[in-house]
């Protein structure tokens, strides 16, 4: 047996092997004293490996971890069913989960997966596709006609507080009329807020629902809707606004 | 193994009894919270030896829980019963090790090295390695585990699992998804490298005051 076999040999000599390759190779070693230096060194190392200490991960590791799954499970047990709708406005995309609605958006144009993607990012759910159930229908045709829509028909519960309290505020904005964003940074006792209202409204999952489109400028200017100002005014002018 | 067993059982409630545990077994999402407790430290060591930083090795294992959790979310009752449920934990740990570490910095090892044991040590030599901070505080300690740092990562795999996790060949080839050949060999040029970068020090060796010679 050559040198270079019997160095290759080390790590399987540790283990079980054969008895008569165990043998060859210390007869090797007893014979060859480099090799058996390299094994000796070899051996080093394995021992300096092992001693390595096996440090402790923070003591809430685990916590942290059922909590994240604690999340991810929520999200996996109820997924969001995004439905298209068609509305005097075209066709809307509804999102709903337990009988009230989570998500709108308008149609651009853009497909069903898409929307739903933006959905799953606005929303951090699962979002999948469906049809709309009888009440959702009923419950946007409602809104057509009244301007209004039922608390009990929506869902905001995964906002945060400002967005949820901003939301609402807006609601209460009646169909036909407009209020600042300042004025809404003042109904939820925030009055220096009024940029971060803009933000809320900006990013609002409910268009229509929660009437984003009925917070204005301060000096009564539209302002941005993300439809397009043009859907803003005609928004407004369908519900009875003559600004 | 067990070469009694109870003469008073028959058979089938032999059976049953193995069905019952073997049941009791399935990994599933509804008994994960036990499988965190069992293995957090584990491939928290596992990940720390192969990153040297201790926050990376936290976030490597909460994200590879997650990344387990929902794949056995996905998983048939008989899939999971076919899992082998460690070396497949341990597999997601290093793969989640792997993404981490190469988006956060470039390959700094040249490829020639790896045919070149001298080559990556000469590397090592013109300075300290770049990536991680080194965990331990003890400098006999500290040389090991930044030589083990300065190895390519599949190397730096194979010889943390054989000699710091203690695993044997096919248990890596598992967990490495490779064959043993493979496994062996890379062993092996993971070994010889440590040995030049350690040089003189192995024999000096001596963490806690024992005779090195007392357990080679």
């Amino acid at each position: 047996m050559r040198c270079r076999d019997v160095d290759a040999l080390w790590d399987e000599l540790r283990g079980e092997c054969q008895a008569s390759l165990k043998e060859t190779v210390h007869t090797h070693l007893r014979a060859c004293p480099s090799c058996q230096a390299v094994y000796e060194q070899y051996a080093g190392v394995a021992y300096c490996l092992s001693c390595l200490p096996l440090p402790e991960p923070s003591c809430d590791l685990a916590k942290k971890v059922v909590q994240h799954l604690a999340a991810l499970k929520g999200a996996m047990a109820a997924p969001i069913v995004l439905s298209a709708i068609s509305t005097p406005l075209g066709r809307l995309y509804a999102g709903f989960k337990d009988n009230r609605i989570a998500y709108l958006s308008l149609d651009t144009g853009d497909s069903p997966e898409a929307v739903a993607a933006r959905a799953e990012r606005r929303l951090r759910r699962r979002v999948v596709q469906g049809q709309a159930p009888p009440w959702l229908v009923s419950a946007i045709e409602r809104f057509f006609s009244t301007w209004k829509v039922d608390d009990e028909v929506v869902d905001i519960s995964n906002l945060t507080p400002f967005e949820q309290a901003a939301l609402r505020a807006a609601a209460r904005i009646p169909p036909g009329e407009v209020r600042s964003y300042a004025w809404v940074a003042t109904q939820i006792g925030r009055p220096k807020a009024a940029r971060a209202v803009g933000r809320v409204m900006a990013r609002n999952p409910l268009p229509l629902l929660f009437p984003c489109h009925r917070v204005v400028d301060s000096s009564g200017d539209l302002h941005d809707y993300f439809y397009g100002l043009e859907m803003k005014a005609r928004l407004l002018q369908m519900e009875g606004y003559r600004g | 193994m067990p070469s009694a067993t109870p003469s008073g059982r028959t058979a089938a409630a032999r059976t049953a009894a193995v069905a019952q545990t073997a049941a009791a077994s399935i990994p599933s999402v509804e008994k994960f919270e036990r499988i965190v407790d069992d293995y957090q430290r584990r491939l928290y060591g596992f990940a720390l030896r192969m990153t040297g930083n201790r926050e990376d090795a936290e976030e490597i294992v909460q994200d590879a829980f997650v990344r387990a959790y929902r794949a056995l979310g996905k998983m048939s009752l008989e899939q999971r019963a076919d899992l082998r449920l460690q070396p497949w934990l341990y597999t997601i740990t290093l793969n989640v090790t792997r993404n981490r570490l190469r988006s956060k910095r470039p390959v700094n090892v040249a490829l020639d090295a790896l045919a070149d044991p001298d080559a990556l040590l000469r590397e090592s030599n013109e300075g300290p390695p770049q990536p991680e901070r080194i965990v331990e505080q003890n400098t006999e300690i500290a040389l090991v585990e930044r030589a083990l740092l300065q190895l390519p990562m599949h190397l730096r795999a194979a010889a943390t699992l054989r000699f710091i996790e203690g695993r044997s060949h096919p248990e890596i080839a598992e967990i490495l998804n490779q064959p043993i050949g493979t496994v062996k060999s890379h062993v092996h040029r993971a070994v010889r490298i440590l040995r030049r970068i350690l040089g003189p020090q192995i024999g000096r060796f001596n963490p806690e005051g024992v005779p090195a010679h007392a357990l080679s």
